[in-house]
């Protein structure tokens, strides 16, 4: 094809942060109409290459061309008089607007009350977005306050705000990271349908999957560089896969056949209320053994993250009992818990495992400083600490700034690292994952599964709690799916599919038509 | 242009940009910065700043004035100052320790007030000999300042009670009450303030000769610089001081890790309390000898301020305390001798108050400058 059929072409483009190429010498032209895709793992500068396309940045070398003219992005609001749009992994919406208000935010048609009065016609902007979400099957009420919508809801608003704008380039920056098998497979669609309307599409992403079912073309990005761009419909997801890590990678662990021990963890009618006095967690039974991985799948927000919370004692418990190895802990500090025997992997790193500001060391040491060696009465023993957070650095191989650097400076993916390390350390019975691999590339993804299932062969209990039922499929003995604060259904992993998982989590599927 | 300005700043830029020492040069920078403002103030008023900042620091007993009066020099002077230091440096200490946890000790002046008063009506009066009567008042200081350290820390534990709110009404409740009682019952016919306390009970020796020269002699001072060091220690190498630094940076994190949140806040007011209330018995029994009625002490104020500037740090908060109290102690003979004003002084502190508090803002301009600086050259 000739050069200037490319609707985008970025040239031998370089971007440094202080000193670090994030991207380097990057050249890649874009076809209109096409679902062109950007892999690569965290940190491998996709989305510091969109945020240039998108006026965030400037770039230190190299040419953007768009529609066959050079350009100089230098905000935002120059890239969509240019017609490109972006979706950003987090929302840029006003909650308490409606619908209707937040995409029209910025541009609102005007009418004349009286023929003086200027008015914001919502009635008018509400039919524009009615007839914009029939024509592209993002159905959402127009009146509806953001607020009220689910997640999925609101990226639909965020794609309508970019069609009401008559982009034609559109960014998505992960759009399924926050979304349950159901909702991806309609996003895929909408994108598809997109595409079908002339519309160009670019996804960041690094599941190959969805760039399998979607993308005409993928770019894989490694440390800054562009390695490759592929054809997707001849090229298999393997492929994909090594080249994006480096090196072969089996995308499924090991995994020995269970061998359950004695009870570790029993919740036995678990419910918990909210600061507002709202239950979020409902009458919730489960037990856990040793050697066994119970999983609990579910979409965000439906009381998973309480029912680690409460076994862990970061929230009280209303009524129900927790029992570790036969004694109650219901009503036991933290710091009692952790002594019975509970690890805990929580969801929120920076704010909640980590105190970003304490060396690494303080950081490994967070949970034992207070019990020999690392303390003597009063008295701390620092170089307890050291040599212990060395220790710990070369076995789970935790790189940034060594013993004494900030947790801060830490990338997410060797923060969690560190986590993960000090928590396994702890030779808990019960070991709490939450969220474990957000946000992180497939070799640290696979790092820390590996670790788990290596615990869980150990003879440890681990609860799992994952947005991605992806993870829970792959490592789960046990499932259990949260709907609405209740357990609605706990069964063996291999008795359950995919298909039935995701069916109980949207609520599709009720408790008791498994039974009937 | 832009290349030009960037060539001038970059020495400067570069000095502050090293991580390592960024905890001295950024103050440092500040200071310098403040002074070069004063300069201008002064140039602006038709004098010469040299020579108001070198009265400056004839007047804080650094540099010895052309002439004194009899039995006085220099060392007097300077022992003068030392008196405040004192005051300023525990009071300063009391602010950093509730720092350490996250808590904001506004009531310092007033922990200051009701240490200093019970000390003053328990011992102050006494016959009680010096051995005995200068321990219990350091004693007195301690216990009560630990009492409504507690107290403070205890409401924000218990119901929630934001410490900056508990802090302010307690200052108005002990200031109205002790100006009552002080008016009422003890006051100086003359001065109009508490009676002076006996010499025995009070923390600085007055009128000490030593080789001709007659001066104070602040033991307080001491045990400003034991208190620093105790609390650096305390800080450093305790189960304690991890605990405090660990909820002062992250509360959830620190639940997380199974730290007594509650203990560690009272735990943190109650050392703020006691600092507070030795730095009240070593200003209202040592640097002064009676309590003025209505009026709280402003240095429970600006060593606010002057924790900052000593990046909240006890060994820092020892040289930014010698930094102010030597400014506002010069003040007065600066303003006689270069006839300006006493309350340009007082602007110089003013100034380099603020330009300490925009400490932070300096690092971010040097973090975003080092990022450029790159770019440039890329």
């Amino acid at each position: 094809m000739r050069k200037d059929a490319y609707i985008v072409e970025m040239r031998r483009i370089t971007k440094r942060f202080s000193g670090v190429a994030a991207n380097e010498d990057v050249s890649l032209g874009i076809y209109k109409g096409e679902v062109f895709a950007l892999l690569g793992e965290n940190g491998a500068g996709k989305s510091t290459l969109m945020n240039i396309l998108f006026g965030m940045y400037e770039p230190d070398e190299g040419e953007i061309w768009v529609r066959g003219g050079k350009v100089s992005i230098k905000s935002p609001n120059e890239a969509v008089r240019l017609d490109i749009a972006m979706v950003h992994q987090h929302f840029k919406l006003v909650e308490n607007y409606t619908v209707t208000e937040n995409i029209v935010l910025g541009m609102e048609p005007v009418k004349r009350l009286c023929g003086v009065l200027p008015m914001v016609d919502l009635k008018s902007a509400n039919e524009k977005v009615r007839e914009l979400s029939r024509r592209y099957g993002l159905e959402v009420d127009p009146t509806a306050k953001i607020e009220d919508l689910k997640v999925y809801a609101r990226q639909r608003v965020e794609i309508l705000k970019m069609l009401y704008r008559e982009a034609d380039i559109l960014i998505f920056d992960e759009p399924t990271a926050v979304l349950t098998p159901q909702e991806i497979s309609a996003l895929l669609n909408i994108i598809k349908k997109l595409r079908d309307d002339g519309k160009t599409i670019i996804l960041i992403s690094h599941k190959l999957e969805e760039i399998k079912q979607v993308a005409n073309r993928c770019a894989i990005l490694k440390r800054g560089k562009l390695l490759d761009v592929l054809d997707v419909s001849t090229t298999s997801t393997a492929t994909m896969a090594k080249l994006m890590v480096g090196h072969e990678l089996s995308l499924d662990i090991e995994k020995p056949p269970a061998c359950f021990g004695t009870t570790v963890l029993q919740v036995k009618n678990l419910t918990v209320e909210n600061k507002q006095r709202f239950t979020v967690v409902n009458n919730v039974s489960f037990s856990i053994r040793e050697g066994e991985i119970f999983a609990i799948a579910g979409v965000s927000g439906n009381g998973q993250l309480e029912v680690a919370d409460a076994i862990t004692g970061m929230c009280a418990v209303k009524s129900g009992n927790i029992i570790l190895d036969d004694s109650d802990i219901t009503h036991k500090s933290v710091r009692e818990r952790n002594q019975a025997g509970i690890s805990y992997i929580p969801e929120d790193r920076q704010q909640t495992g980590l105190i970003l500001d304490f060396s690494l060391a303080d950081n490994l040491a967070l949970k034992r400083y207070h019990t020999p060696p690392f303390c003597n009465g009063m008295v701390l023993r620092k170089s307890a600490f050291s040599r212990y957070a060395n220790e710990l650095i070369g076995k789970y191989d935790i790189r940034g700034g060594g013993a004494n650097g900030k947790a801060r400076a830490m990338s997410g993916g060797n923060q969690q690292k560190a986590i993960v390390a000090r928590e396994i350390e702890l030779q808990s019975r019960l070991t709490i994952f939450v969220q474990p691999t957000q946000g992180l590339d497939i070799g640290a993804i696979m790092d820390i599964r590996e670790k788990m299932i290596q615990q869980r062969n150990n003879g440890k209990a681990i609860l799992l709690i994952s947005l991605e039922l992806d993870e829970v499929l792959a490592c789960a003995d046990t499932i259990g799916v949260m709907y609405n604060g209740a357990m609605i259904n706990i069964a063996p992993a291999d008795s359950i599919s995919a298909n039935e998982v995701g069916e109980y989590m949207m609520g599709v599927k009720k408790y008791e038509e498994s039974y009937a | 242009m832009r290349s030009r300005t960037r060539k001038l700043s970059h020495p400067i830029m570069s000095l502050l940009g090293n991580k390592r020492w960024q905890f001295i040069s950024i103050p440092l920078f500040a200071i310098v910065c403040s002074f070069i403002a004063a300069s201008i103030i002064i140039l602006i008023m038709g004098k010469n700043p040299l020579s108001a900042f070198y009265s400056l620091l004839q007047g804080g007993g650094f540099l010895p004035k052309p002439n004194y009066a009899a039995y006085k020099s220099v060392f007097t002077d300077f022992m003068d100052t030392m008196d405040a230091l004192a005051v300023m440096i525990l009071a300063s200490l009391s602010v950093v320790a509730a720092f350490r946890a996250g808590l904001f000790n506004i009531g310092v002046s007033g922990q200051m007030l009701l240490s200093g008063f019970v000390a003053t009506v328990l011992i102050g009066y006494s016959d009680l000999p010096s051995a005995i009567a200068k321990p219990l008042v350091i004693v007195i200081g301690i216990v009560v300042g630990a009492l409504v350290g507690a107290l403070i820390g205890y409401l924000k534990h218990k119901f929630n009670i934001n410490e900056v709110v508990a802090a302010i009404m307690l200052n108005y409740l002990f200031q109205y009450t002790i100006s009552y009682v002080i008016n009422t019952r003890l006051a100086d016919p003359v001065s109009r303030q508490s009676r002076e306390i006996s010499t025995a009970a009070r923390l600085t020796l007055v009128g000490v000769q030593l080789g001709g020269i007659k001066m104070r002699v602040p033991l307080a001072i001491i045990l400003a610089i034991l208190c620093a060091i105790a609390l650096l220690l305390f800080f450093t190498k305790t189960k304690q001081g991890y605990e405090m630094k660990a909820v002062g940076l992250n509360m959830v994190s620190s639940r997380y890790a199974g730290i007594n949140t509650g203990k560690t806040t009272v735990v943190s007011m109650i050392m703020s309390g006691a600092l507070a209330g030795l730095a009240g018995t070593s200003y209202y029994l040592g640097y002064y000898a009676s309590i003025q009625p209505n009026v709280l002490s402003s240095t429970g104020f600006d060593s606010i301020a002057v924790a900052l500037l000593g990046n909240s740090h006890p060994i820092g908060v020892i040289f930014s305390s010698l930094l102010i109290t030597a400014l506002s102690r010069g003040g007065t003979y600066m303003s006689s001798i270069v006839g300006i004003r006493q309350e340009i002084s007082s602007l110089i502190v003013g100034i380099i108050l603020l330009f300490s508090a925009c400490g932070s803002y300096i690092r971010h301009i040097v973090d975003q400058y080092d990022y450029k600086s790159e770019r440039g050259q890329s």
